[in-house]
């Protein structure tokens, strides 16, 4: 506000003595005359001239005249021309842009502080929805105008009272069906921000048939071969998808996956227009939002089928393997084939059957593979490729141990040519480091979780040149590692070798009969001149080799090692250096998404696999290398014990079940028995009434049935006694096994003393 | 998978009724015992069979505090029917029951089919209110009604089945326009309207201009 006073003062302040009246005086008038005059006329011409001075003084007439134009808009709100001149003036006030006309032009956020102004009144904005309604083009159009600058500064504050006004966003929805297209995509664009991060407006906007409507702007303009508008309504979708599952359920439900399939196919021959680039990038982006890997896994595996059911997944193969598609087009198709096929056995299937119409014909796979070890594409391409390639493999033991099978004699023939493995093999000994990098996360995917292919791969021998011997897959890393200089070759290494060592001592035996690997990663963990990632991944590597150490290689038992760590690198040391990895922000960065993302060649460190191999072996490192000393002995005692507290938990619980259980049955019973003792005494007041009556008449029959009818009651009440003894009795070795197993147990002594005391009563009956 | 018609309908009634639970029994046939506060707005779906026709219900699951009165309103115009919803075993949630449906019959289309719905049956030892209570109110208000136990699954596919029913009828009988999105019911892709000369529906600019 301060800014406006002084902002004022400059302008009025200043009068040059003797002139004609300054604009502001003008205003100033004008305001005076909106307010005062009698006649619409006048005020109507009032607001004309307001509107034409709204970009030249919009400094005075939105301090002075604010609130008189908000009133207008009550006042005159019937006399639609006047309506639309002061929503006009009002839209510059409120602008984001900064006009050339302006006079006192300085700071941008001017709309901004005059934005804050106008929705402090919430029922301004309540006005402005309710001019939607009115269907004169002056009138709507500068309303939707006047919202979208709303939004555009103060979008929280602004989705908040549209949600609160009644029937707020089904006022904005109506506009999509706007025949006038200026409305009609103004709204679009409106409605772009106003979905912005606001899940209860996606929903009554989703709610409000958006998807239909979407789609049939998008086959009015022409499919993804239209222009912006379709681009805005794929905007739009994106928005109300995003992040935003029951929205996906709709949109999964509604059957509109099935509509994006055919958008898909390929357009005009004509190549590719830079607008439908923009479209399909968007449409791509849309169906993202469906299968994305932080969603529910229920909710993302129904898309995925129904998307390889509709035949999206093919189309998305196809568009792949096209040619002449833009690079951001075909990285993002990438991403999509990647996202809808990731963690669902078929449409990994599906796609590993998918060839490239090369020559000879290749697996699409090996294609894009090829690609990822090819310095020459770009980054994005190749960090998509990678992946794909994940997303390939994740939780796809098939197509691990098929990866490994590639590598194996048996079929490593000369005819089999390129392979997905000796491509990612051959990239370990590229010249390229990001190439190194690559290769070696992409191999380690085909260790993830996998013991099969981890025994498999340690049998993969590799001929580094024509005539040379063979030599296996992870001594070659191992030396690979020690020549390598560059940081980013060495973290794919060592990333590499952690995957595997998991959970497998075999590989641990293999490293550690290789000659001098324990050696050098010890000296890398010391050495402070080396990187911190390099030094706490060697840590991690070690680690793993002692916590799935086997003892099979003597002078590398478990014990040799914790002592060596100990003297050579200090127990705490060793440790910090492991810690250091998780703090670090690369790993933040990598551990938050399984994407690879990289601006720069060099921000490609860590794999998001292994951050979670880090994150949930870091503890079992930790034990394995600093056990406590007398929990070098008690290990074994202390997890016996732990089993068995598991265990008598579980019993625990399950009597706790069970007590309530027959605590239920026995009120239950106790309720009976109490009504069969009301009808027992009831039943004998009839008979010694009827007995009474017997010696006058002929009712003996009657008694007789009705004895019998005694003795039944009788016996049912025994019946029952028993099984409440019964009951009892369960009741009463229940509670003292809980009291047995430490278990505090209430005494249930008052409503046991109402038993018995019930009990008693039936049996003097 | 093509349906012949699409009805969308709405669940209401106080905090803690059991509408989600009533949701998730129909849809997935499955119990949640802990409360999980609605927020907002939840959706959920499912092919039902009425007359030999497949009837697609998309329903939306309200959140009854009354912090989030204002969004939920929003749903009332577009929906076809409504579960009206109260805790048999909380006498307050009935006693609401005028509010929420002066706010439903405010908000909604007037041939909103509206079910009133006493959840929790299985609770009979904590009833507080009895069944004649829950006719009563129907009949005097013109609802269909029944009781449920989101628990047990009891009466619920009745329920919903029910309600759609009673849409159907009025679909038949004439007193829905089904040309009309904002009524809450949707003929299917496959199933064009038997009569011809009706307009397609793809026609924009109609709604848009009908109010001058
Ligand atoms: N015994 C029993 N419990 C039920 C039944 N239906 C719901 N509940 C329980 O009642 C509680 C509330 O159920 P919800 O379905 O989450 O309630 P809601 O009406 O959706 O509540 P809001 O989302 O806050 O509006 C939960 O603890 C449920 O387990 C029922 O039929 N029988
Ligand atoms: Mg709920």
């Amino acid at each position: 506000m301060e800014y406006f006073k002084s902002g004022l003062k400059s302008v009025l302040g200043a009068p040059q003595p003797g002139q004609q009246p300054s604009g502001a005086d003008t205003v100033e008038r004008l305001i005076q005359r909106v307010q005062t005059s009698t006649l619409l006329e006048d005020r109507r011409d009032a607001c004309r001239a307001l509107k034409a001075l709204s970009k030249t003084y919009r400094l005075e007439v939105g301090a002075h005249g604010m609130d008189t134009l908000c009133y207008e808009l009550v006042q005159d709100r019937n006399d639609s021309e006047t309506i639309g001149y002061t929503l006009d003036a009002l839209c510059n006030v409120l602008s984001p842009e900064t006009f050339e006309e302006e006079e006192e032009r300085g700071t941008d956020s001017v709309g901004g502080q005059f934005t804050e102004i106008f929705i402090k009144q919430s029922q301004n904005v309540t006005l402005v929805l309710e001019m939607l309604e009115e269907f004169e083009f002056h009138v709507r159009w500068p309303a939707v105008k006047l919202l979208s600058s709303m939004l555009a500064h103060r979008a929280r504050e602004v989705q908040e009272l549209v949600l609160t006004s009644p029937m707020g966003v089904s006022k904005l929805m109506d506009l999509l069906s706007d025949s006038r297209e200026v409305i009609r995509n103004d709204a679009l664009l409106l409605l772009i921000s106003l979905t912005k991060g606001n899940a209860n407006i996606q929903k009554i906007v989703a709610f409000e048939n958006a998807f239909d409507r979407l789609f049939e702007v998008i086959a009015s303009e022409g499919g993804l071969d239209g222009g912006i508008v379709v681009e805005d309504c794929l905007l739009l979708m994106y928005n109300l998808l995003r992040a935003n599952p029951s929205n996906q359920n709709f949109f999964k439900e509604g059957s509109f996956i099935q509509k994006l399939t055919p958008m898909l196919q390929p357009g005009s021959e004509d190549g590719w227009a830079a607008q439908r680039a923009a479209n399909c990038h968007a449409l791509l982006q849309v169906l993202r939002t469906l299968v994305a890997p932080a969603n529910p896994a229920q909710a993302t595996s129904a898309c995925q089928q129904i998307m390889r059911g509709s035949g999206l997944l093919g189309s998305l193969s196809d568009s792949l393997m096209a040619s002449g598609v833009p690079a951001d087009v075909l990285t993002e198709t990438v991403c999509a084939v990647a996202e809808v096929m990731r963690g669902c056995g078929e449409n990994q299937t599906f796609f590993s059957q998918v060839m490239a119409p090369s020559n000879p014909p290749r697996p699409a796979l090996v294609v894009l593979l090829m690609s990822m070890v090819n310095e020459k594409q770009p980054l994005a391409l190749r960090c998509a490729v990678l992946y794909c390639f994940q997303c390939f493999l994740h939780r796809n033991q098939d197509g691990q141990a098929q990866l490994a099978q590639t590598l194996l004699p048996a079929t490593t023939e000369q005819v089999s040519g390129v392979t997905s493995g000796t491509l990612l093999c051959g990239g370990l000994f590229s010249p390229d480091t990001l190439t190194n990098w690559f290769s070696c996360v992409a191999l380690s995917h085909s260790l993830v979780d996998n013991p099969g292919t981890k025994e498999q791969l340690l049998r993969v021998q590799l001929a580094p040149a024509e005539g040379h011997p063979g030599v296996h897959l992870l001594p070659q890393c191992l030396a690979l590692l020690q020549q390598a200089q560059r940081p980013q070759t060495r973290l794919g290494l060592l990333q590499l070798l952690a995957q595997w060592l998991a959970h497998c001592s075999a590989a641990v035996g293999h490293l550690l009969s290789t000659p001098n690997a324990v050696a050098h990663l010890t000296a890398v963990v010391c050495d402070v001149s080396e990187e911190e990632l390099v030094r706490g991944l060697s840590a991690f590597v070690l680690g793993l080799c002692v916590a799935f150490n086997d003892d099979a290689v003597v002078s590398f038992g478990r014990l040799a090692l914790v002592q060596l760590i100990n003297k050579r690198i200090g127990t705490e040391a060793f440790l910090d250096r492991v810690a250091d990895v998780t703090r670090h922000e690369a790993y933040a960065k990598a551990a938050k998404h399984p994407q690879p993302t990289a601006a720069t060649v060099a921000d490609l460190l860590l794999d998001h696999e292994f951050c979670r191999l880090l994150k949930a072996l870091e503890n079992v490192v930790a034990r394995a290398v600093a056990p406590k000393p007398e929990e070098v002995v008690e290990q074994v005692g202390s997890a016996q014990y732990k089993v068995l507290i598991r265990q008598q938990d579980e019993q625990l619980a399950q009597l706790s079940r069970q007590l309530s259980q027959v605590t239920v049955e026995r009120d239950h019973l106790a309720a009976q028995v109490s009504q069969l003792a009301a009808q027992v005494a009831q039943l004998r007041d009839q008979n010694s009434v009827l007995k009474a009556a017997a010696d006058e008449g002929g009712l003996q029959a009657r008694v007789a049935e009705l004895q019998q009818q005694v003795a039944k009651a009788a016996a049912d009440q025994e019946d029952l006694l028993e099984l409440m003894d019964d009951q009892e009795a369960k009741l009463t070795k229940y509670r003292n096994r809980l009291k047995q197993l430490g278990e505090k147990v209430e005494d249930d002594d008052e409503v046991e003393d109402e038993v018995a005391a019930l009990t008693a009563q039936v049996v003097i009956n | 998978m093509s349906y012949a018609y699409l009805f969308k309908y709405i669940i209401i009634g106080d905090t803690g009724v059991g509408k989600s639970c009533l949701l998730l029994q129909f849809t997935d046939k499955r119990f949640q015992p802990v409360h999980d506060l609605t927020i907002g707005v939840e959706f959920g779906a499912r092919m039902i069979t009425i007359d030999g026709k497949q009837i697609k219900l998309q329903i939306w699951d309200t959140a009854g505090q009354e912090a989030f009165r204002s969004i939920t309103r929003s749903y009332y115009r577009g929906a076809a029917g409504a579960l009206l919803v109260y805790d048999i075993t909380r006498r307050d949630t009935f006693n609401h029951l005028t509010t929420w449906l002066e706010d439903a019959r405010q908000h909604s289309n007037s041939n909103m089919v509206i079910m009133l719905i006493g959840n929790k049956s299985d609770l009979e030892g904590r009833r507080e209110v009895k069944r004649e209570e829950g006719e009563a109110f129907a009949r005097e208000h013109g609802l269909i009604f029944m009781e449920t136990s989101a628990k047990t699954a009891a009466n619920v596919e009745e329920a919903f089945i029910n309600t759609a029913k009673e849409v159907y009828e009025k679909i038949q009988e004439g007193v829905f326009d089904i040309n009309n999105e904002a009524n809450g019911i949707k003929i299917g892709p496959q199933h064009s309207p038997t009569n011809p000369s009706l307009p397609s529906g793809g026609q924009g600019g109609m709604q848009g201009g009908g109010c001058c």
